[in-house]
């Protein structure tokens, strides 16, 4: 690993996304490889902030300042990766149900799982089931991700999956849920495919389905 | 049941006058009540109100006075005890005095930021949380932080079961309000009742009243989400 990407690890780390740019920049000028810069920078970034907010060395304000900071480089890959035709190994639609309108942690989901490879079609918070329904007719995705912050909402995961059988498309999808008040027994009592405890552990769970697929 | 059982009540600090005026002080053998402060991270519900559980010795009705809480309450053991809770999602709702009248709300405005005496003081609301983010991350970073919690909600409401209460922290309340001005959320209050805390009380003399409001642990049993969920 250059150290331009070292560095680059430790902006996304520090959240400094003033500083991730300027290095994206810096690394393309260079010539380097837009998916080397992702794949080598980025991402051990972001992958560090998910141990370190594990093991409870880092807090939820910190992660959102490295998300934006990752985000903020992704911004500027892009465009190249799609312009180079890099390969997908799938793709996500995820959204907050319906009655929920919190969206940190599925666009933390959604930006890492970008990261990872997947081709991530977000349809925001406060999602009625017939909008997972539609997304899963227009996108095809290999996987639906849901997302509830309060136990209120969290029954909403379970309609929703009920409308996805009752249109005929639950063997189209795998459907992985999460959110802080969810947990596996929740998940497997309400059908789901899966369950991720937090971000890192969500895009785990999506490459595995999506390879099993 | 409960004839032969003592009752001993532990609950959320937040519950403290409401439970007074609907519990009659000889009626529960011991009352316990626990800081909100431990609302702010669940597991730590569990652990103090287990360890509260496991300091009885005689077999007891335990009234938790907590409601669900973002599962801040499953896991907690009955042991030896029976263990009588409200099947609510949170304080609001018993501030509120009835489930249906929090769906209601929830559902005539899902983005609505709740306060209440305990949120008010424990200190976790966005002013609160725009001072500790200030000291920590500085003016800018703050503020980023702030709006990505809270840019979504339309509403904040201050609730309390009595006119007292909506008095007494309608000044903290508004001083948040003005400061969630900038997320466009507008102001209003919300007159609720102790019913629920009521038939809670009530439930703890006779368990053969408790309906689907109210979830019952047998001696032996633990807490669990689908109790509350299905």
């Amino acid at each position: 690993m250059s150290s331009v990407l070292e560095r680059l690890s430790t902006a996304v780390i520090a959240g400094d996304a003033e500083n991730s740019v300027k290095l994206v920049h810096r690394a393309l000028d260079k010539g380097m490889d837009p998916k080397d810069i992702l794949d080598n920078g980025l991402v051990p970034g972001m992958d560090e902030v998910g141990i370190r907010f594990r093991r409870g060395d880092m807090f939820v304000p910190e992660v959102l300042m490295s998300a934006d900071t990752m985000s903020a480089g992704l911004d500027i890959l892009r465009p190249l990766l799609a312009a180079a035709g890099t390969q997908l190994i799938g793709t996500v639609v995820l959204g907050t149900v319906k009655g929920d309108l919190h969206d940190i942690g599925k666009n933390l989901v959604g930006m890492m799982a970008e990261g990872a490879g997947f081709e991530v079609i977000d349809i925001g918070f406060n999602v009625p089931p017939e909008r997972f329904i539609d997304a899963i007719k227009e996108h095809q995705p290999n996987i639906i991700g849901m997302s509830a912050m309060l136990t209120t909402t969290m029954r909403a995961m379970g309609h929703t999956i009920r409308a996805i059988e009752e249109a005929g498309l639950r063997d189209k999808v795998k459907i992985i849920v999460g959110g802080a008040p969810v947990d596996a027994e929740f998940a497997t009592r309400i059908t789901a495919d899966g369950y991720g405890s937090n971000a890192p552990s969500a895009v785990e769970l999506c490459k595995s389905l999506a390879s099993a697929s | 049941m409960s004839d032969t059982q003592p009752i001993v009540v532990i609950a959320c600090e937040v519950f403290k006058e409401m439970l007074a005026q609907a519990m009659p002080p000889e009626l529960a053998a011991q009352i316990t009540y626990l800081d909100y402060g431990l609302h702010r991270t669940p597991n730590k519900i569990v652990s103090s109100v287990q360890r509260l559980i496991d300091e009885i010795e005689t077999p007891s009705l335990i009234i938790l006075g907590y409601g669900l809480c973002g599962s801040g309450i499953t896991g907690i053991q009955s042991r030896h005890h029976t263990i009588l809770v409200p099947r609510a999602d949170d304080c609001i709702t018993m501030f509120l005095g009835s489930r249906q009248r929090y769906y209601q709300e929830f559902e005539s405005e899902p983005g609505t930021y709740w306060l209440s005496k305990g949120w008010l003081e424990s200190g976790s609301h966005p002013l609160k949380e725009y001072e500790e983010y200030r000291k920590k991350y500085g003016d800018k970073d703050a503020m980023w932080l702030l709006d990505q919690q809270y840019r979504h909600y339309k509403r904040l409401v201050l609730v309390a079961h009595s006119q007292d209460d909506l008095d007494h922290y309608r000044t903290q309340a508004q001083a948040v309000a003005q400061f969630c001005e900038r997320w466009g959320l507008r102001y209003e209050e919300i007159l609720g009742s102790d019913n629920f805390l009521q038939q809670l009380v009530a439930v703890a003399q006779d368990l053969d009243k408790a309906d689907g409001n109210f979830v019952i642990i047998a001696p032996g049993g633990e807490i669990r989400l689908d109790q509350f969920m299905f």
